[in-house]
């Protein structure tokens, strides 16, 4: 889009290549959560699993004042926190 | 703000915003409310099967079938990419006992119009490399296939703006509005809406609705854990389900005694690669309430499962898991119609494991109901009144 500045073409996730302009497209669509900019993007759902773009998500949530900053909810994380092989989790036993 | 609409619908998931989009293209004056946002439930959680191969030879594989016309050009008619792929889907079937089950399943699932056929392990593995040694044959049909279920909640929703629906997120339902003893609108985070008709479609938390109105909705959470791995060149082709999900779906009876830790936490295999390259492997069914966490002891049975089915899964790596509940009801059908006994009341809820295949064709059901008066075909067996509703 020719409207847009440059700024708007920075990719804020890497991994699956979600654009600041995709962003703030989905906030504007009513996104007042992370995982709501997840559900309308995907940013966030490749291998970093979100560990690169939330924090600036989270930022441009609180910015376009959909919500107070303390109040931008992060998108449920769960284990594993680094990617980790089927064959590791087979042959684990109980703790 | 008091609202006014013709039908208000509680939950925003994949049935909710189909039923909105089908309902507000039909003329009515709609307005939906989800307590969080869209996708939150089930639909944010689940794998993406839109597979016919699973489905009970009767009226929930007809169904299955119509929806799966409804998907062949749901993306034009929507005019948003929900990325529903038709790449075909098999049935592992590992042991005497499975074959049984599943040489009776197709013949009758042929019988009602599904194309499916019990191949050979040479010529399932002629489809799909990883397959494991000892299975004794998969079933295929070529007319499963796939959506990204992210996509198609949002792309329900937003079909169903442009008709004109108005569609409210973190607007969660605390309670119902009555008058004369019937229901006449809902109470929300974001204001009264006054309606005609009010449909629930709020999946596994449909009972807690329910209750406010003195009702005993038959549907259950029902915990499924998923697997995603790391993005990953083509490798799975179509869908692959194990005949143990068959099996333990439709003859429970057969596993009473089970021993197998996998087989008492519900463990069936459910593959399948999204367009981004994800492998997607489940999944748990477990009665454990709203827990939707993950536990260690899932995660392992599911991918011990999964190993012993394609040992090719092996040296995959994963990146996430999840944890969503399904909708499950006693008899494996969602509860669609206006509730006796109390009017102005209509379910639209208890898609168990089916809810994102059975969505498109669950929008025209409703439709046809509620501006029609009946739907395009019988659907007595859905009717939410073969439940005892009431509490006593
Ligand atoms: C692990 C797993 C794998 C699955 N795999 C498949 C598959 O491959 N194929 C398939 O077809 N199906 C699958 N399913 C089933 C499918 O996910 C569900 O049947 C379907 O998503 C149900 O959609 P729904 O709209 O009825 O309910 P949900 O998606 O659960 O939506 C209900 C909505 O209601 C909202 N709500 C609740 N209470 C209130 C309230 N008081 N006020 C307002 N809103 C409220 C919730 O926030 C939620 O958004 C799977 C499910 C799981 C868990």
């Amino acid at each position: 889009m020719s409207a847009c500045g440059a700024e708007d073409q920075v990719f804020v996730c890497r991994c699956e290549e979600i654009t600041r302009e995709e962003i703030a497209e989905a906030i504007a669509d009513g996104a007042t959560t992370v995982r709501g900019v997840k559900v309308r993007t995907e940013a966030g759902m490749g291998l970093c699993q979100g560990r690169g773009c939330r924090k600036i998500i989270q930022q441009m949530l609180s910015q376009a004042g959909v919500r107070p900053a303390a109040e931008v909810l992060p998108s449920t994380t769960r284990t594993p926190v680094r990617t980790a092989k089927i064959a590791e989790f087979i042959n684990e036993e109980d703790d | 703000m008091t609202r006014t609409a013709d039908v208000a619908i509680v939950g925003g998931g994949v049935n909710g915003c189909s039923i909105a989009y089908r309902l507000a293209k039909a003329g009515k004056k709609v307005v939906l409310c989800e307590k969080g946002d869209f996708a939150s439930g089930a639909t944010g959680s689940c794998d993406q099967m839109v597979i016919l191969q699973s489905k009970n030879p009767g009226i929930h594989l007809k169904l299955a079938l119509d929806s799966a016309e409804l998907f062949q050009t749901l993306a034009q008619e929507l005019d948003y990419d929900i990325e529903y792929f038709k790449h075909g889907g098999m049935i592992t079937i590992e042991n005497e006992m499975e074959m049984n089950v599943m040489t009776d399943f197709v013949a009758k699932q042929k019988k009602i119009g599904l194309e499916v056929d019990i191949i050979s392990r040479e010529d399932a593995a002629k489809r799909q490399r990883g397959l494991g040694e000892h299975l004794l044959g998969c079933t295929y049909s070529p007319q499963d296939g796939h959506v990204n279920p992210f996509k198609l909640n949002m792309g329900f929703a937003q079909a169903a703006k442009k008709a004109g629906a108005e569609l409210l997120i973190d607007a969660e339902v605390t309670d119902f509005k009555m008058a004369g003893g019937k229901v006449v609108g809902i109470k929300t985070a974001k204001g009264d809406v006054d309606a005609e008709t009010v449909i629930i479609s709020a999946g596994a938390w449909s009972p807690l609705l329910g209750q406010k109105l003195g009702l005993k909705l038959p549907i259950k959470p029902r915990r499924g854990q998923i697997i995603v791995s790391q993005p990953c060149a083509p490798y799975i082709v179509g869908d692959i389900l194990s005949a143990q999900y068959i099996v333990a779906k439709y003859h429970p009876e057969t596993l009473l005694n089970a021993k197998d830790r996998g087989i008492q936490l519900g463990v069936g295999l459910a593959i399948s690669q999204t367009a981004r390259g994800g492998i997607l492997i489940g999944a748990t069914r477990e009665f454990v309430d709203y827990d939707v966490s993950n536990t260690r002891e899932g995660i392992r049975e599911i991918l011990k499962n999964a190993a012993r089915l394609m040992p090719g899964l092996k040296n995959l790596n994963i990146i996430r898991i999840m944890g969503g509940v399904r909708p499950y009801t006693p008899d494996g059908l969602p509860l669609v119609g206006y509730v006796k006994g109390m009017d102005g009341l209509f379910m639209a809820a208890g898609h168990e494991g089916d809810g994102i295949a059975l969505s498109a064709i669950t929008g025209k059901i409703v439709a046809g109901l509620i501006c029609e008066g009946k739907a395009y075909t019988d659907v007595s067996a859905l009717d939410p009144n073969r439940f005892e509703l009431f509490a006593k």
